[in-house]
């Protein structure tokens, strides 16, 4: 599987050019990548026109020529330098993607930052989670931008906490403006670096593999995901206003 | 006492520089051209452009007025030649007397600064067309944060580089890229008239300032919590007035909304669609 980061086919900061670039999903442009899924799996971001109206901002799975699946971001960051939410509408749903390689959970970006995701899809019995992103970042004393060192910490949260390999790719570089931390990585259910990090300024292609058989193993002997009880979690947060 | 966060500044320049290369890329123009007046700022915005696309793609105009020191454009030349930059020096002392004359500006010494700093851009923006080149800016966040720039004049730029970076930090990108020492070591002036420096009108020293501004901007801290955590009553309540007044040279200028597709309200696009 080609894994490419999140709206990876327009670009991140397209604000309201999301109106005019927004594709469907039978859109005649998506055809070069359809006939390129019929050698290999290919994970793509883009901004999806709905059918009934809105745009979302998407992951799409393509194999054998067709649409295998479609997972639209399910919370949009709308603080600091983010405004999705004034582009996009959230996704209605939290399911895993299914393909010939597996079934994978596909996380967007800020989805990742809600631990509840991850947990909620571990329950599918996955093969891995694909995390594809567009995340700027700032810089401060550390060698490597700080936006790498903060998904570095929650994807490896992901893998051990739910012993899943985590698949990160990651915008890298300038775009108007704003850098993106790139320092894409793929990490095995035990923590351990599959591939990667890839340079934080740098495009890159991190090749890495992954056995299902050696998660399956993981999981057997750290059977931590099994264990978890969603309904100790029923209470809304409480806000504390003043 | 609270300090102002330090940053890797290697990473910061090669960053920056990644930056300059990708506006210059995305613009499709020849390259840059910036004014050297001799201060840090331009120093390591010229270093950074230099280092970035190539010093043959970068040009360098020394803009000396009436009330400009003449070490001024002895650094600039310093600077020029510390990064191999060509420095073409255009002497704006007669059109600057003109015009303050025609405009009647000469006696008050703002207005008149305000006059040569549009000046300026004037010069650079026209000087860049036939190249074609960006008008490199050279303002940091510190002076932008504290509206300590003349609208229109040297805020004016096509890139900004160093427009989120501390003064503080600019002195260490300048240490960094090599350029000259007495750049780093003079007191920052607006060179607006003889014996101006930026800390006699301001009332602080950008290292004392930077930390003040940091807190209150970045981490959210009003003017009493900055002022129990040991900063100085007169430095937070000047720095916080300058942040104040000044504001609206962070946006130019306002257009007034009444249709449901204001540009850069209802409707904000990239500024390169072909990026």
């Amino acid at each position: 599987m080609v894994v490419f980061p999140e709206l990876s086919l327009s670009g991140y900061l397209l604000a309201h050019g999301v109106l005019e670039h927004a594709l469907r999903l039978d859109d005649s442009r998506l055809e070069p990548l359809l006939k390129a899924s019929r050698e290999t799996v290919l994970l793509v971001g883009m901004p999806l026109r709905e059918q009934h109206g809105g745009i979302s901002n998407a992951a799409v799975l393509l194999e054998g020529g067709e649409i295998r699946g479609v997972h639209r971001k399910l919370y949009l960051p709308t603080y600091g330098m983010f405004d999705e939410g004034r582009y996009f509408i959230p996704g209605p749903c939290l399911e895993p993607l299914t393909c010939s390689l597996g079934r994978f959970g596909v996380l967007i970006c800020e989805d990742a930052w809600h631990l509840s995701s991850s947990v909620i899809l571990s329950r599918a019995n996955l093969d891995g989670f694909m995390v594809i992103s567009g995340g700027p970042t700032e810089l401060d004393l550390g060698g490597e931008p700080a936006g790498g060192r903060r998904w570095h910490w929650i994807l490896g949260a992901i893998a051990i906490t739910t012993v899943t390999p985590v698949f990160f790719t990651n915008r890298c570089g300038w775009e108007e403006g704003i850098l993106f931390g790139g320092a894409s990585w793929a990490v095995d259910p035990r923590g351990s670096t599959l591939a990667g990090p890839a340079p934080a300024l740098e495009e890159a292609l991190l090749v890495a593999r992954s056995s299902r058989a050696a998660a399956a193993r993981a999981r057997t002997l750290t059977p931590i995901p099994y264990a978890e009880r969603l309904e100790l979690w029923p209470a809304p947060r409480e806000r504390g206003d003043a | 006492m609270l300090e102002l966060p330090p940053v890797n500044v290697q990473l910061l320049a090669q960053a920056i520089k990644a930056f300059l290369a990708e506006e210059l890329r995305a613009s499709g123009l020849a390259g840059y051209l910036v004014g050297l007046s001799g201060g840090v700022d331009s120093a390591v915005s010229a270093a950074l452009a230099a280092t970035a696309v190539g010093p043959d793609r970068v040009s360098a105009l020394a803009l000396p007025g009436p009330t400009s020191s003449p070490e001024s454009l002895r650094d600039a030349t310093m600077v020029a030649d510390a990064f191999g930059l060509q420095l073409q020096v255009l002497d704006l002392t007669r059109p600057g007397d003109m015009l303050a004359e025609t405009l009647d500006a000469r006696a008050d010494r703002v207005r008149f600064g305000n006059l040569m700093a549009r000046m300026r851009m004037v010069a650079l923006f026209d000087r860049a067309r036939p190249v074609p080149a960006l008008v490199l800016g050279t303002s940091n966040k510190s002076e932008i944060l504290l509206g300590y720039s003349t609208l229109f004049g040297d805020a004016a730029a096509s890139v900004q580089p160093l427009g989120d970076v501390w003064k503080t930090h600019v002195f260490a990108l300048a240490r960094a890229l090599g350029v000259p020492e007495s750049v780093i070591t003079k007191a920052p002036t607006a060179d607006l008239w003889p014996g101006q420096t930026d800390a006699g009108e301001l009332g602080f020293e950008y290292a004392t300032v930077d930390p003040v501004l940091y807190w209150h901007h970045e981490g959210g801290m009003g003017r009493d919590e900055l002022v129990a955590s040991g900063f100085p009553p007169p430095l937070v309540d000047g720095a916080l007035e300058a942040y104040r007044r000044n504001r609206f040279k962070w946006r130019p200028t306002v257009v007034a909304r009444v249709s449901a597709s204001c540009i850069n309200v209802d409707r904000i696009l990239p500024r390169n669609p072909e990026r």
